[in-house]
């Protein structure tokens, strides 16, 4: 039999329509419980009707190496650009995007034009989300500061009591340490987390690469790890002090990619702290060696003992030195930093991985590399990268879908809209399901987001998605079969 | 003849990193010849007859592109010169959008100067035809490090004996060939390192030539070079990081100098020239550290009385204008090979 016929849909597939499905002979991935083993799930009218362990001759064959069913994933951190730049990604495009990733959740970063800073905001990004007919949830996050100005407090009263789950200027870091105290005591009061950036930037004015043997050989301006650790350290000093007053309040650090902002963190949270962070595929599996061309994960480029490579030395530099899809912040770091982005995963330190989708119209890419647009179109290639990760023996597999599924949803607490991490009987499905031997290759037409701007165009990565369910109804679908 | 002669396998000129050291040998002989052209000792050879060579300059520039002008005249180009200042690009265009109309108005082969570290990378995947690059941003200036390599070995033959004892690996191998090398002689570059594109072009150029390189300078402009000098730039090289301009200094048989622009005082890296100059510019009391002979470079324009006391750079042991004058053979060179390779 082959791996796909396993997957049975019992009537006709349609985008938003509920499903009704037979997955015999699955590998079944349980993040809540722990579990993952043969099983299969009956879906009847998007509802789970039936979820069975396999057991004995029932279950031999089947292993994690082909088809696999997870909850939903869930990423904290996506930017889909309208209104305002709605060539570079819609609201449709983004959640068309997400369910092709696999994603039945994506929260959405409040810096578009205008600023997602007053609740009336929020009636036109949930009549966007409506139109798109897609069952993926979006979740907004408000501005933490009017316009994201870092001047004075949005309404996160107000935006909060209208569906905002948390706050963030992402993007930019809030400066002010009064105001982010502020901001943090406020959300709090609501139970919400303030989502912070963390970069200071006045050590990384005009910054383009991450500060070493790379940005010193490539001439480009060095981008120190000390600019997110003193920032991370500043945020979690600060959260220290507010807590004490107001217990409810949470702080969230996005996009970690230092070894020594991720140590701030442990050592938080080894203190009680109520924080939480997440770490993106790009810098798990990338590394600041790709901008002179390398194309080596960032496993690949550390030697027996740990220390990191040098590609020249190594003779892998195959592509284009100063590719700007590569370009991105915070920025692509050392094998090191991606090590320790790995290892805070497999600690607990790290919470999620969320993707920082950052979708750019091609005008802002397909210039120089020190003016382009900051960012990486993730949302399609980050279970691909993630199972690298999980093949080359990095990251078990279990680990990675907690850090995509109940991760993200302990990060968000209970009160936002989301489904329990599981896949139930009695619940609406909301589950991915992916053949994780099936490569396919990265091309500009196989994303449906209008960010194009990845570095693995052209590239094969492993786990194609087959189905993607949200809240009972179909989101995407590949030929199965 | 060896058989690397024939073949010039590159259709850009982007940076050195690429190339061989066969490469680097065979613009040193094509340069050799070109000397003879501009000396009226050699039948100029008009390769570049009929080729469109636009000259494409986004920051301001005397000598490289006076120079590259020149050269490109020599073989016989037709030469179009565009500055950024006076062209659409201050209407806002595209780089890729200015370099595509240069393309259509005939331009063939493409000389670049860009304020940004690797511009010319971009436009090479565009252009039909070659790219060189003029200098990007702090990331690379080939032609220049190319021209001071050839501006050393007028001056210093291969040192047989390698005074300075053991001698790597790759630059043994070069001599057993007959070939000249550095081996055994220490070149020192002192200055503005972090801001320098001819500090890093010559890092490549330098250390595969054999030489035992030091790179000099107050430790704010020489942030990140102990992590490249500690990689070892890709092989078996010679290459120390340091503070200590005496250090640096002794006994070595090159001092090359670094332009120090007054914005470094605005930025926070540097307390003054006055200081500059006191710890780091290289006086007549400094430059007998070095070997007896040694010779002096700059790549220009020069702040005599920081970098460079005047006695110095206009000195007996400064090859500054040699440097300059060696700019056209070397670049009349990279113009005629890289045609070539496109042919």
């Amino acid at each position: 039999m082959s791996p796909r016929a396993a997957v049975a849909a019992r009537s006709g597939l349609e985008i938003g329509k509920p499903v009704d499905l037979d997955l015999s002979r699955t590998w079944l991935v349980d993040p809540v419980a722990g579990r993952e083993g043969p099983a299969e799930i009956v879906v009847r009218g998007g509802v789970v009707a039936a979820v069975r362990w396999l057991r004995g001759p029932e279950a031999a064959g089947i292993d994690d190496r082909g088809i696999i069913v997870a909850p939903g994933f869930t990423d904290l951190h996506v930017h889909l650009r309208e209104p305002g730049n709605e060539a570079a990604e819609t609201i449709a495009t983004g959640l068309a995007a997400a369910a092709h990733g696999g994603f039945t959740t994506v929260c959405v970063m409040p810096n578009t034009t205008p600023a997602l800073d007053h609740p009336w905001l929020l009636d036109g990004f949930r009549a966007a989300v409506a139109g798109s007919g897609s069952p993926v949830r979006a979740l907004p996050y408000g501005a933490a500061t009017a316009g994201r100005a870092g001047e004075q407090l949005a309404p996160i009263g107000e935006l909060g009591d209208a569906g905002a789950i948390g706050f963030s200027d992402d993007g930019a870091p809030i400066r002010s340490a009064p105001l982010l105290r502020s901001a943090l005591a406020y959300a709090g009061m609501g139970g919400l987390p303030i989502v912070d950036h963390a970069e200071d930037p006045t050590l990384t004015d005009g910054a383009e690469a991450n500060e070493g043997l790379i940005a010193t050989a490539l001439g480009l301006k060095g981008w120190p790890a000390a600019a997110e650790a003193s920032a991370a350290a500043r945020d979690v000093a600060i959260l220290a002090d507010v807590v004490r007053d107001v217990p409810g309040a949470r702080l969230h650090l996005t996009h970690l990619s230092t070894g020594a902002s991720l140590e701030v963190v442990r050592r938080a949270k080894a203190a009680g702290l109520p924080v939480t962070c997440d770490v993106t595929p790009h810098h798990l599996a990338f590394t600041d060696e790709w901008l002179a061309g390398a194309r080596r994960f960032a496993w690949e480029a550390l030697d027996a003992d740990g220390a990191a490579r040098d590609p020249w030395r190594d003779g892998v530099l195959t592509a284009r030195p100063f590719d700007s899809s590569l370009r991105v912040n915070p920025p692509l770091r050392s094998a090191l930093d991606a090590t320790a982005c790995l290892a805070a995963l497999l600690d607990g330190t790290a919470d999620a991985i969320a993707t920082d989708h950052a979708p750019h119209a091609a005008v802002d890419k397909d210039v120089e590399f020190g003016l382009a647009a900051n960012g990486i179109s993730g949302l399609e290639t980050a279970l691909g990268l993630i199972l690298e990760a999980v093949a080359a023996g990095r990251l078990p597999l279990l680990r990675a879908i907690q850090a995509l599924t109940s991760g993200p949803a302990r990060v968000l607490g209970a009160r936002a809209p989301i489904a329990e991490a599981s896949i139930m009987e009695g619940s609406p499905a909301d589950l991915v399901v992916f053949d994780r031997s099936a490569r396919w290759t990265v091309t500009r037409e196989a994303l449906a987001s209008r960010g194009k701007n990845t570095p693995l165009v052209g590239r094969e990565l492993p786990g194609q998605v087959l189905l993607t369910v949200a809240g009972g109804r179909l989101a995407s679908t590949n030929p199965l079969g | 003849v060896t058989a690397a002669r024939a073949a010039w396998p590159h259709r850009h000129l982007l940076d050195v990193d690429g190339l061989s050291w066969p490469d680097i040998e065979l613009v040193m002989r094509t340069a050799d010849e070109m000397v003879d052209v501009v000396a009226g000792r050699r039948a100029a050879e008009p390769v570049l007859r009929g080729v469109g060579v636009t000259i494409l300059f986004y920051e301001a520039s005397t000598r490289t592109r006076v120079s590259f002008e020149l050269a490109a005249r020599q073989l016989g180009a037709s030469v179009v010169s565009v500055s950024a200042a006076g062209s659409s690009v201050t209407k806002g265009e595209s780089l890729l959008d200015t370099v595509r109309t240069l393309e259509a108005e005939g331009a063939e082969m493409l000389v670049m100067r860009h304020g940004v570290s690797g511009a010319p990378y971009l436009v090479a995947e565009h252009f039909g035809g070659n790219v060189l690059n003029g200098g990007d941003g702090w990331h690379a200036h080939p032609t220049q490090a190319l021209l001071d390599l050839y501006t050393i070995r007028a001056h210093l033959p291969s040192s047989g004996s390698g005074r300075r004892g053991t001698k790597p690996r790759g630059s043994a191998r070069r001599d057993e060939a007959g070939g000249w090398s550095l081996a055994g002689r220490k070149v020192a570059i002192v200055g503005d390192v972090l801001h320098s594109r001819v500090a890093r072009s010559n890092v490549w150029t330098l250390t595969a030539a054999g030489a035992d390189l030091w790179v000099c300078g107050p430790s704010t402009l020489l942030r990140g070079f102990d992590a490249w000098a500690r990689a070892g730039v890709g092989g078996e090289r010679r290459f120390t990081v340091t503070s200590d301009v005496e250090a640096a200094l002794r006994d070595a048989d090159v001092v090359m100098t670094l332009r120090l622009q007054k914005e470094r005082m605005a930025s926070g890296l540097l307390p003054s020239l006055r200081e500059y100059a006191a710890t780091h510019g290289i006086s007549r009391e400094r430059l007998a550290l070095a070997a007896p002979g040694a010779i002096v470079m700059h790549p220009g324009p020069m702040n005599e009385g920081v970098e460079i006391e005047p006695d110095v750079a206009n000195g007996p042991q400064s090859v500054v204008t040699e440097q300059v004058a060696n700019g056209v053979p070397i670049r009349m060179a990279l113009l005629k090979l890289l045609r070539g390779a496109v042919a």
